[in-house]
């Protein structure tokens, strides 16, 4: 009796099985000005509670899971849940603390501040 | 040494070839889902899943970055059609590094499996998924026939 309670307890500790999803890249825009880095990304159907943005050593990941809530008998399905990630390699220089992330209308938007080592200076040229 | 040359410009063609099939074949993987994969070409509209909830047909759509003002729905009998438009949107003040998210219009229209109430569909956008309720027409749905 008590090997079976300890095995409903494991069972209900387990983590989130989101590994099992199919992974996609999702399309992805990227601008740039002086001051910082803009990246657009379309995740159409996932909540932003299911974002996850890393920057670490010059490595950028940002994934985002999309559950469906599938309800009815299938006529036709051409998509599904699926785990939107893509990594990229961003500038050292980006100012970490400093990013931030949007989501609108199923688009990430993330904002990629650089630090002020990295922005360019107007240099002053004087008449000799 | 002509023939020579244009061995080399026949070769570097079908090294072009080769490269915008492999290039088409790696962006369809990249959009691909194992699951029900058929190849079907993906620039040819949203993606769509159709289900069945016994009253309703319910129906959507992946439109992501588009504003419902840039949507038309257009439902007749068991005819329904999506046409949208993703409008440019380059940041004021920013160059464009990499675009891939493109700007177009698409139509999709579909012939369901049975009538719906075109004056009772119900259309929400939320998260770049429109889910469209389709009532399914009196004369479609399903009667109960006690046996007497």
């Amino acid at each position: 009796m008590s090997d079976r309670k300890e095995m409903i307890l494991k069972e209900e500790s387990m983590p989130e099985r989101t590994k099992e999803l199919p992974v996609i890249a999702p399309l992805v825009d990227i601008f740039e000005n002086d001051d910082q880095i803009l990246l657009h990304a379309d995740m159409p159907g996932v909540a932003k509670e299911q974002i996850s943005v890393h920057v670490d050593n010059g490595r950028l990941e940002i994934s985002g899971v999309r559950k469906l809530d599938t309800s009815g008998s299938e006529i036709w399905k051409e998509f599904d849940s699926v785990e939107y990630k893509r990594v990229f390699s961003v500038p050292q220089s980006i100012d970490v603390p400093k990013v931030n992330a949007e989501l609108k209308d199923g688009v990430l938007k993330l904002y990629l501040p650089k630090a002020e080592a990295a922005k360019p200076k107007v240099i002053e040229i004087r008449s000799a | 040494m002509w023939t020579r040359a244009s061995d080399f410009d026949r070769m570097l063609g079908a090294m072009d070839l080769f490269r915008n099939r492999m290039n088409r074949l790696f962006s369809d993987f990249d959009r691909s889902y194992d699951k029900d994969f058929d190849w079907r070409p993906f620039e040819g509209g949203p993606l769509t899943n159709l289900s069945d909830t016994g009253g309703h047909l319910k129906l959507a759509v992946e439109l992501p970055g588009i504003l419902k003002e840039d949507i038309t729905l257009r439902i007749q009998g068991n005819y329904v059609e999506i046409s949208g438009e993703k409008k440019a949107e380059l940041p004021k003040g920013y160059k464009a590094h990499r675009l891939e998210r493109g700007t177009s219009s698409f139509t999709r229209s579909f012939t369901l499996p049975m009538e719906v109430d075109a004056e009772r569909v119900e259309a929400v956008l939320k998260e770049g998924i429109l889910t469209l309720s389709l009532p399914k027409a009196e004369a479609a749905k399903l009667k109960q026939i006690t046996i007497k």
